[in-house]
């Protein structure tokens, strides 16, 4: 036994790792996601049985973690989710199956209303192998694979395949589990997988950028118990009253409950979880959104709508997102000359972390300075902001995580300033896909593999998507939808619906800016519902053991 | 926790009153029917129009209004060997004012789709055939809740309606007059204040139960 399991209350071991880490910032720069359907139970179990043993868990590495005793960090990660469907043919009893939620059981094609997959987002229009023809669930499992290099993705990914075969091969079916192709990529709409890649700078470097030019991945949500880095709770956790959002007294670790079931949640409960609890226990749920980028469309609107408005671009292309470009929160730094100044400061500390040539002590200090730095890029709130002024009140992120300010700075509005907010977080795991250097076409393969992980997908990613996304009463912005994601059925945009506020000063004499005819951006392509079962949980559902009586 | 027949209004001043209503659907085969009474009303509720064409759009100050078919209770998380003794036509509304005359005002302004909906439960047929009998009707089918629905606020509605179509015509005003000069700005909103009457509650306005920015603006 080691010693972070007897600290953190959650046994770590269970739970697979894509749930905890996001393996994009622990230098997996690439990734692939390959999916399954399952036409023999045999062969499903089977094939189960072969991958837990390859999956990588949440136990820390021993570099980043609070944990002395980490595992070492592999060379590629694995990773499982099921679909409903896949469940069901995998022979779990029905009294299991029926204590799944609702949303779970549609499945996301069936959502498609809510989540304002309409228009050129309908589903049919999603990749071939988002395509149904029994109205069933076409993906039944999904593997997921990080790796540090190219090389060790291709091994990891050719031995799931011989997983697969060996699992086939048990079951006397040479179809028994089936991989799917049908995933569009720049060869095709028939790719056998999906790739998924961090963007490379100038210097082929891989980065942190999505394909708009934004920097991503910054904001992460901070559960009890998860075994990261306890300063992470720093923008990370649940805003607290009367304390400053730089420190860690202005933070709580958010229940381990939002994030896993079997462990109580912000409400002080156990969140409704499918039965039997081996089942359930130490797993979570999973979107996968796979979303198409009209990069040409964003650069072209953000030219001559900046200069519609007389704005700087950076300054315009700040205000859609709450951060500048290079990731800098506009609500802490409001100018681009602050923004660039602060952004600076974090790439020197950065490249002094890593600098070889440097003492043991100069690259400590610099890692402290860089930790530091990496607090203050994520340690705010809207407190300071809540009309908008700095960040607009209708900004991506502040939207996907208001941080507070829905108490519309009536302090004490509600127990507890996140009272709106700390059971709608979600913890997003996705990496970009494709290469969107040719910025003359939308139509090239470049998007987001958009990954949500949690304990109630209607609870918290429905809700984001639904009400915060696609929605705007919330934030007394009527039906104004977020800029990015906005999406439009067939019919011509009315362009003053389309639209997007700047707010000013209340008290001033400046003019807010409306952004207006904003075109659709982003585009859904795929994907569904998955749930990510813990490591015992899929021995069950491999031995056919999953017994809810 | 307020108590039976109390309806839910939190807090005590406010004009937010939330109606919970389970009335008991006959057991049996409907006559002239190879089905249940209950399948019968389920139809009826399945054929009725919804959004700003739902009946219940007619009944003044209707926030938001629930029928349903209530056919056993179970659980979530615990498990309780606990049945109906009877399926229930479960009616919720959430509405402005107070219950009575917002129930009289449901028959005034509905009657036929009131009797069409309800004529399969108990009682309903011999007590039934006034305003007050359906007041009365209501009250002994109500249950406590505090639950209320939380989207609106406790104005009346036609003021709520006012309200949203005002913000929305008055952003799409400033929305596309950004940048007019004072003189062009001035006339403007002189002939936008026109269009759209501030004051006048029945004026130009959003429809009541419209779902879409679309359907609310074809005011009828
Ligand atoms: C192509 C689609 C998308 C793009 C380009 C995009 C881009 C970004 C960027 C640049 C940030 C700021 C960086 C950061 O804080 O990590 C961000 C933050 C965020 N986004 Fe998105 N996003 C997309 C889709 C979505 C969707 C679909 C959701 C959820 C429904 C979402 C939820 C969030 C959340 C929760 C944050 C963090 C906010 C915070 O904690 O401050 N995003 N996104």
């Amino acid at each position: 036994m080691t010693t972070f399991e007897i600290r953190s209350g959650v046994d770590l071991h269970d739970v697979q790792g894509n749930i905890i880490k996001g393996y994009g910032r622990y230098g997996f720069p690439v990734a692939r996601y390959v999916t399954y359907r399952i036409n023999a139970a045999v062969a499903g179990r089977t094939f189960i049985k072969l991958l837990v043993p390859m999956l990588t868990t949440s136990v820390p590495w021993s570099e980043s973690g609070v944990v002395e005793e980490g595992t070492k960090q592999p060379p590629s990660t694995t990773n499982v989710a099921l679909t409903y469907e896949g469940l069901r043919r995998l022979g779990v009893p029905e009294r299991s199956l029926l204590s799944f939620p609702d949303e779970f059981v549609m499945g996301m094609r069936a959502r498609a209303s809510i989540l304002g997959d309409v228009g050129a987002s309908a589903p049919k229009n999603w990749d071939p192998v988002w395509q149904t023809e029994d109205g069933q669930q076409p993906v039944h499992l999904l593997v997921t694979i990080n790796a540090e290099s190219s090389d060790a993705l291709a091994q990891r990914y050719e031995e799931v395949g011989l997983a697969a075969r060996a699992a086939n091969d048990v079951a006397g079916d040479s179809a028994g589990v089936q991989q799917l192709a049908g995933h569009r990529s720049a060869g095709g709409a028939d790719a056998a997988f999906q790739d998924g890649a961090a963007l490379r700078d100038e210097h082929g470097t891989p980065g942190p950028k999505e394909h708009f030019g934004y920097t991503d991945g910054i904001s992460d949500p901070y559960y009890k118990d998860s075994g990261s880095r306890s300063s992470n709770v720093i923008g990370g956790g649940k805003r607290l009253r009367d304390s400053s959002p730089a420190t860690d007294a202005g933070w709580a670790p958010l229940a381990t409950g939002e994030l896993l079931l079997g462990h109580t949640d912000e409400a002080l409960e156990y969140p409704a979880a499918p039965v039997p609890s081996t089942l359930s226990k130490n797993g979570t749920y999973l979107v996968y959104r796979k979303l198409h980028q009209n990069v040409a469309t964003f650069d072209r609107y953000a030219a001559s709508e900046a200069a519609k408005l007389s704005m700087e671009e950076n300054l315009f292309r700040a205000k859609l997102v709450g951060r500048w470009p290079n990731g800098a929160p506009l609500a802490s730094f409001p100018t681009e000359a602050e923004a660039n100044a602060f952004n600076a400061k974090l790439e020197q500390a950065k490249a002094d972390r890593f600098d070889e040539t440097a003492t043991p002590t100069q690259r400590a200090a610099a890692t402290e300075r860089h930790l530091e730095l990496k607090e203050q890029q994520s340690g705010f709130d809207y407190r300071e902001d809540i009309a908008g002024e700095s960040c607009p009140v209708g900004a991506h992120s502040r939207r996907a995580n208001p941080r507070g300010s829905l108490e519309f700075g009536q302090d004490h509005a509600f127990s507890t300033p996140g009272a709106l907010v700390n059971r709608r977080r979600i913890a997003r795991r996705g990496l970009p896909y494709g290469d969107s250097s040719d910025r003359s076409v939308d139509n090239g393969d470049h998007g987001i593999i958009f990954m949500a992980i949690g304990a109630s997908i209607n609870r918290q990613f429905e809700f984001v998507q639904q009400q915060w996304m696609n929605f705007g009463n919330d934030f007394r912005l009527g039906n104004d939808q977020d800029a990015l994601l906005a999406s439009w059925p067939d019919e011509d945009i009315d362009p003053l619906r389309a639209r997007m506020t700047f707010e000013v000063d209340p008290d001033g004499m400046e003019v807010p800016k409306i952004c207006t005819g904003i075109p659709q951006f982003v585009e859904t392509r795929g994907g569904d519902y998955f749930f990510v079962p813990s490591l015992t949980a899929l021995s069950a559902i491999a031995r056919g053991a999953v017994d809810p009586t | 926790m307020v108590g039976a027949g109390g309806g839910g209004r939190l807090p005590k001043s406010s004009k937010h009153y939330g109606l919970t209503a389970l009335c008991p659907i006959k057991l049996g085969t409907a006559p002239g029917r190879n089905s249940s009474y209950e399948a019968v009303v389920r139809e009826t509720l399945a054929g009725l129009d919804s959004h700003e064409r739902s009946p219940m759009a007619r009944v003044p100050n209707t926030y938001l209004a629930r029928l349903y078919i209530l056919k056993d209770v179970f659980y979530e998380g615990r498990s309780q060997q606990e049945h109906l003794k009877s399926q229930y036509l479960f009616f919720g509304s959430d509405f402005h004012g107070e219950l009575e005359p917002y129930l009289r005002g449901m028959w005034e302004n509905i009657e036929p789709e009131v009797r069409l909906i309800w004529q399969h439960c108990v009682a309903f047929g011999s007590s039934v055939n006034s305003a007050e009998s359906f007041v009365d009707y209501i009250k002994k089918c109500q249950v406590s809740n505090t639950f209320l629905f939380n989207g609106s606020n406790d104005r009346p509605l036609a003021e709520q309606l006012k309200g949203l179509y005002l913000k929305q015509e008055f952003g799409d005003f400033v929305a596309s007059h950004q940048g007019a000069s004072d003189d062009e700005l001035r006339s403007a909103f002189l002939s936008f204040a026109e269009r759209v009457q501030v004051t006048k509650l029945d004026g130009p306005t959003w429809r009541p139960g419209a779902q879409t920015l679309e359907s609310a603006r074809t005011h009828s």
